[in-house]
């Protein structure tokens, strides 16, 4: 009965021959029983008929229910309401007959309904498990799709020979790949939540830490950090690698993860050291030998004219001595030309040490600084020095030979650098600080911790061939003075009461159009 | 005797010229080695005043090149910066002497002085040599013969063997070569022989 509904789906069937059989099949039942009873018990059992109607009504419907009350009104009013056995009804049995077809469709009418209520609830709640059913089927799908994906992404980051990780907002480790956990010797379980900031070498911390906070405070949300430092292997020796990461930002901005990739670059750097190694090496030798040349061509220019002088000088005793005036006037002359002459040629080697013409632009000191510790970087790491950079960023443009500069204030890094050469490895760090002056100069300073300045040689160690180390030339700081000066600057130093040397150098400000860099 | 001065600075030339002038010393000047190879005529005695470093061909190339040339007129080298190894390789070479710039006068004047004296006594030793060249020349082949074994020292006797001649007719011979070679004795022969070997190349003297 409980695949009524879907028993069949002709109407006919529906609303004809099934009603009418569950209705009959009930009457006829509670006809007998009632008969039956009928012989026992003196008084009608009339309430059955109402189960009857009521079991029809709920069995077969509303079309059921009403057969069963009709059929049953019938029976009632042939057997059991007086005159018995006819279809005639007495005036008393009137009003009782009457309550009973009442009361029947009553009864049928409220089965039916009843039934059909149920039947829409049950046939709703079977759509609903049924749409459960088939959501379950898809997440489960989904859910499997998603970890296959994930195991291929897993792969994939295996697959690339780099090594990679993720690491959480203070930069504790969450995940790196084999690469990374084969190179440094360690199981996820040892690098999970260490900091990744303890395979680094110490030397590289500092500047990594900055990196790190530039990229956290940076305004530019997708900005990450980027940058060649040294990681620890498993052996314990630091390589080069270049290291990025990106960090990952919620809708707020806030940092929620990192993530990071290093590639390896060790035989890369090494060559590339050794290339710079090499490369300084062959600019001192053409530096030294283009000093040679500059010395041999000057003392064979400067011996032409001298050579003559003196010629001319014996000869011109000879004439005086021979009285003869006139030649020892002519010879005169001639020397006085050859005088003239040698003092046009000092003139002439004196200005090839500004070599070009001066060929001023707007700049930012700041810039001009940057880029120079950019040139100095490799030389740095192969030194062991560390430059620490601290900028006025209120400084205004200046008008400078950007190359000039460069080469100025590469020159006193140079020489700050060389006066560290030697020092133990924590205490090098060469500072280049730019600020504003009182009177609107702009005041540049490069700081070293090295051995200082004797005080005797504090006026001398600007002067050309002036040098206190055995492979230098002497030419550094007063190249550098010339250029400062040729920008109507100043150049001088001081001793750095924490030890070592300041070289400072001012340069004056252009008198209109400021503005920041 | 005059001062050949090669420099490229015609300043330096003009203030040497100047200077020699004082002394009496006549001069000639040249800008460059080539000019100098154009002009120079074996009937000019004196001496080179050369700068090392030249355009073109340098002055120690044209002292190579004077070598070659058999141009034996001495050469006094100036230069403003002269290092050891080309001072050495000059000097062996039969440089004469090497003044460095500025030089004073007396430097000079000595080297020129050495350099006329060598020109002198190179002139008077080809004038020699040509003499006795000439003498030489005058020989018979049989005389030339002659002299060759004398002067190794043979007796008449051997010579006479060794040229299936008879000891009278090496005799007549070896007088005929005194006589022409106007030597006194034989120890004069041997001396003039060996000029002639050193200005001859050696094998063509002993197979003539």
């Amino acid at each position: 009965m409980e695949n009524a509904p879907t028993f069949n789906n002709s109407p006919w069937m529906r609303y004809g021959v099934r009603p009418l059989a569950i209705a009959c099949f009930f009457i006829y039942l509670t006809s007998l029983c009632t008969l039956i009873l009928q012989r026992i018990f003196p008084y009608p059992f009339l309430f059955l008929f109402f189960v009857a109607v009521m079991a029809s009504g709920w069995f077969g419907g509303w079309v059921a229910g009403a057969m069963s009350v009709a059929l049953s009104t019938l029976i009632v009013q042939f057997f059991f309401v007086p005159p018995f056995y006819s279809f005639s009804v007495s005036q008393a049995a009137g009003p009782y007959f009457f309550s009973y077809i009442v009361c029947a469709a009553l009864v049928s009418w409220a089965a039916a309904s009843r039934r059909h209520a149920e039947d829409v609830i049950r046939e709703s709640r079977d759509l609903l498990e049924q749409r459960v059913q088939e959501r379950t089927a898809e997440l489960q799908h989904s859910n499997q799709e998603l970890q296959q994906s994930e195991r291929n992404l897993r792969e994939l980051t295996e697959a690339i020979p780099q090594q990679l990780w993720r690491a959480d907002a203070t930069g504790e480790i969450v995940y790196c790949n084999s690469h990374l956990l084969d190179y440094t010797g360690r199981t996820q379980q040892q690098m999970h939540g260490s900091s990744f900031f303890e395979i680094l070498h110490p030397e590289d911390l500092a500047a990594f830490l900055d990196a790190w906070t530039a990229a956290r405070e940076s305004s530019d949300s997708a900005r990450g950090l980027e940058g060649e430092w040294r990681i620890r292997g498993i052996d314990g020796c630091y390589r080069w690698f270049l290291i990025r990461a990106v960090p990952q930002r919620s809708d707020s901005g806030a940092i929620e993860c990192w993530y990071g990739t290093h590639i390896e670059m060790e035989d890369w750097k090494r060559a590339e050291l050794a290339l710079a190694a090499s490369q300084a090496q062959l600019a001192h030798v053409a530096r030294v030998m283009s000093m040679g040349e500059v010395t041999a061509s000057v003392a064979h220019e400067i011996n032409q004219p001298l050579t003559a002088i003196v010629a001319h000088a014996y000869a011109c005793l000879g004439w005086l001595k021979a009285a003869n005036i006139e030649r020892a006037q002519t010879t005169v002359e001639k020397i006085v030309q050859e005088g003239t002459h040698a003092g046009a040629i000092v003139t002439r080697i004196r200005a090839l040490f500004l070599k070009g013409e001066v060929r001023r632009t707007r700049e930012s000191m700041n810039r001009i600084i940057l880029d120079t510790v950019r040139l100095l970087r490799d030389e740095s790491i192969r030194r062991h020095v560390r430059i620490r950079v601290s900028l006025d960023s209120d400084l205004p443009l200046v008008d400078v030979d950007r190359v000039q500069m460069q080469q100025a204030i590469l020159n006193l890094a140079m020489n700050g650098m060389d006066a560290m050469e030697g020092f133990p490895t924590g205490k090098t760090e060469l500072l280049i600080e730019s600020a504003c002056g009182e009177d609107g100069d702009i005041l540049v300073r490069v700081v070293d911790h090295g051995a200082g300045i004797d005080p005797g040689f504090i006026t001398r160690i600007f002067d050309a061939f002036f040098t206190t180390k055995t492979q230098g030339l002497g030419m550094g700081l007063s190249i550098s003075r010339t250029v400062v000066e040729a920008h109507d600057g100043k150049l001088w130093a001081s001793s750095n009461p924490d030890g070592g040397a300041i070289l400072h150098f001012s340069i004056p400000a252009p008198q209109r159009e400021t503005g920041t860099p | 005797m005059t001062v050949f001065i090669v420099d490229d600075d015609a300043s330096i030339r003009d203030a040497v010229a100047n200077l020699l002038e004082t002394e009496g010393i006549p001069t000639r000047q040249f800008g460059s080695a080539e000019e100098f190879i154009a002009t120079w005529r074996k009937n000019m005695p004196g001496c080179l005043l050369l700068d090392v470093r030249l355009p073109g061909i340098t002055g120690v190339e044209l002292q190579e090149k004077l070598r070659q040339l058999s141009v034996a007129i001495p050469i006094v080298f100036m230069t403003a910066h002269g290092d050891i190894p080309m001072v050495r390789r000059v000097i062996k070479a039969g440089a004469v002497e090497f003044l460095t710039k500025p030089f004073q006068k007396e430097e000079l004047l000595d080297g020129i002085q050495q350099a006329f004296e060598r020109d002198t006594e190179q002139r008077r030793q080809g004038a020699l040599l040509d003499s006795v060249l000439s003498r030489y020349r005058t020989l018979r082949p049989r005389e030339l013969e002659v002299m060759a074994q004398v002067t190794e020292g043979l007796l008449n006797k051997q010579i006479a063997a060794n040229l299936g001649l008879s000891e009278i007719t090496v005799k007549l011979h070896r007088r005929q070569v005194m006589e022409k070679m106007q030597a006194a004795s034989l120890a004069d022969l041997v001396r003039l022989a060996a000029m002639i070997s050193a200005s001859v190349s050696g094998s063509s003297y002993t197979k003539v």
